[in-house]
């Protein structure tokens, strides 16, 4: 009797959880990219269709129109090439925010951004507390690689030239027992 | 410093370390030399599950020692005698291996003489 009752209710949880969960996965169709985005990434979960860049320009009316809509001169304004998949997002020099000067007065000093500057398309990693390729290296980079290389290289060449030379312990083999006949200096 | 200045004339005859000897053991010798012997038996090593590195030619003052540190068990410094015993067994077996090693290079030194000069 008891049996069947656990039988009944595991089938009824069954449907009854099946048919609620199929309605709250799959009725909206943005649910489920949603929800693995709110375990991958808590704070940036929302998408405004205004953020959509538009179509790559390719007459100079469009670049005009386009250069005009993010706040830049016709001059300056450079989309990605067109296989990239920007469309016409302008192509902004690779400066990270840590080489901005500290002491203009931003309109937005947390981000070092004034009001209606164009963002850069990769932003994200280069914020302040993230990664800026725009830096004055301490060392430069040929100074970097031939100190790396000369050193493992050095470490290298010693290897192969005193292979030839090396020292050990002035004794022969290990003498096991039962390889081999062994003998004394002695005769006792 | 030593092993760094003699190590030229041991590999000028390409002798190295942990090398075996190639000529005939009894080769110069007036008297003829005694051969080792293996004093602790192999059931006894077995039975005290001696590992299977340290069963060369010292293993019955292993097996002495063994016993004593059993019996002596945590008063260890009243094993001082066995354990002496052991480690200058163990020392004599490193100088016999060394004499070998001086012995097979000087035997190769002469070797060389010989088939230079003939």
């Amino acid at each position: 009797m008891s049996s069947k009752c656990i039988v009944y209710g595991y089938m009824f949880l069954n449907v009854k959880m099946s048919s609620l969960l199929k309605r709250a996965l799959f009725n909206n169709s943005q649910s489920i990219r949603k929800t693995a985005a709110l375990f991958c990434n808590a704070t940036r979960n929302h998408w405004n269709y205004q953020y959509q860049p538009g179509p790559y320009p390719k007459t100079p009316e469009e670049r005009a129109a386009a250069a005009k809509k993010y706040g830049m001169t016709v001059e300056e304004y450079t989309p990605y090439p067109e296989d990239m998949g920007y469309g016409d997002y302008p192509k902004l020099p690779d400066i990270g925010e840590d080489s901005k000067d500290p002491h203009y007065p931003y309109d937005n000093p947390e981000l070092k951004r004034n009001f209606n500057e164009p963002l850069h398309a990769t932003a994200e990693i280069f914020g302040g507390d993230r990664c800026d390729i725009s830096i004055r290296r301490r060392f430069s980079l040929l100074h970097q690689w031939t100190w790396f290389l000369g050193t493992l290289g050095g470490f290298a060449l010693l290897m192969v030239f005193l292979e030839d030379y090396k020292i050990g312990r002035p004794v022969t083999a290990k003498q096991i027992p039962g390889q081999g006949v062994h003998y004394l200096f002695s005769p006792n | 410093m030593g092993q760094i200045m003699g190590g030229y004339h041991a590999r000028s005859v390409d002798l190295n370390s942990d090398d075996n000897p190639t000529f005939d053991p009894q080769a110069g010798f007036q008297y003829e030399r005694k051969q080792r012997e293996m004093i602790a038996k192999e059931e006894d090593l077995i039975s005290a599950r001696i590992p299977n590195k340290y069963r060369d030619y010292c293993a019955h003052y292993l097996l002495d020692y063994q016993v004593c540190r059993y019996k002596e068990m945590p008063l260890l410094y009243r094993c001082a005698h066995e354990k002496h015993n052991y480690l200058n067994c163990e020392q004599q077996d490193y100088v016999l291996r060394m004499k070998e090693f001086e012995r097979e290079r000087r035997l190769r030194v002469r070797e060389n003489r010989i088939s230079a000069t003939a």
